[in-house]
């Protein structure tokens, strides 16, 4: 196993992520080494999974999208969560194609968003906190009131 | 009986910490198989997660267990002060050292009055730092003995923009 998979399987066994499992806030599905698949339950009960790859981890930001387990495809834009706010900002299908999440810890996103570093310092990604950062952020964005499931007004 | 997950924080620790716990265990057992692990020798007390009250110390582990097991917060401080700063306002009170940033922010805002869009674009800052705690954070982590204080700024939390689309 490489030093990025064992860091990775040591994260999730951490007490913040385990007690986030244990209170339904999110849940590991599979590990297919460099990705993972965690789904991240929004304030309407929908589960949204993510799909990480995790190359380099944890010195290397993560890089997620939105993944239609199902499938095994990228989710469709159409089950997206309802683009408003800062939802929205997020989640977003007009920038590379709904390939990452336009947030500050995500590899993808980052690169070119140097200003990110002094404009939002507390959502640059902090290799000691583990994956449990990445995920309090998307928690958090599904479970606020910019919130609204895929299709609703 | 199978032993219950035991999550808890302490003083000057920022990660939260795991140990199992046997439902037939006191809280007094527990709090001092905590305290040894972790080396206090000092006073301490035991707080359940967003409940000021004392524990009864003579009850069960089991007793006082959730369906995500214990939550709990050890700490030499029995309250903090805590500040919150927004817009020329200081608010002032004191917490258990078990209570989660969460509910420190639902309480200032409730004090300031924020209608409930403004509370969503808000977040606690600890003062003179750029560092915003998780909900889940219990102050008693940021708070050390014997000042057992801390300060917060309610600050606007930056919406994710700055690029056009691609």
């Amino acid at each position: 196993m490489l030093p990025d998979e064992r860091a990775f399987r040591a994260d999730i066994i951490r007490p913040a992520f385990k007690l986030a499992e244990i209170e339904g806030r999110w849940r590991l599905e599979i590990i297919t080494w460099p990705s993972a698949l965690v789904a991240v339950r929004a304030r309407d009960d929908r589960m949204f999974t993510l799909r990480f790859e995790l190359s380099g981890f944890p010195n290397a930001p993560p890089t997620a999208r939105l993944w239609d387990p199902g499938r095994g495809s990228p989710l469709a834009p159409h089950l997206f969560p309802k683009s408003q706010g800062r939802v929205g900002a997020v989640f977003r299908i007009d920038w590379k194609g709904g390939s990452a999440l336009y947030l500050p810890c995500d590899r993808e996103a980052i690169e070119g968003h140097d200003n990110w570093r002094t404009e939002m310092p507390s959502k640059i990604w902090r290799p000691a906190d583990g994956i449990a950062q990445y995920l309090e952020l998307v928690h958090e964005l599904l479970n606020s009131r910019d919130y609204a499931p895929p299709g609703q007004p | 009986m199978k032993d219950i997950d035991i999550f808890y924080q302490l003083e000057g620790i920022s990660e939260i910490q795991h140990i199992l716990a046997p439902p037939d265990e006191t809280v007094a057992a527990l709090k001092a198989r905590i305290k040894a692990k972790h080396g206090i020798s000092d006073d301490a007390w035991l707080f359940v997660e967003d409940d000021d009250g004392d524990i009864d110390e003579s009850k069960s582990v089991g007793a006082i267990a959730t369906s995500a097991g214990v939550k709990v917060h050890l700490h030499r401080c029995r309250r903090v002060d805590v500040t919150v700063a927004f817009a020329g306002r200081t608010l002032e009170h004191k917490f258990a050292p078990g209570t989660t940033v969460a509910r420190i922010k639902r309480w200032a805002a409730q004090e300031l009055g924020m209608s409930k869009e403004d509370v969503g674009e808000h977040v606690l800052q600890i003062s003179g730092t750029h560092h915003r705690p998780t909900p889940s954070t219990h102050i008693g982590t940021l708070a050390k003995c014997p000042a057992c204080r801390i300060a917060f700024d309610l600050v606007p939390d930056e919406r994710v923009n700055g690029s056009s689309a691609m």
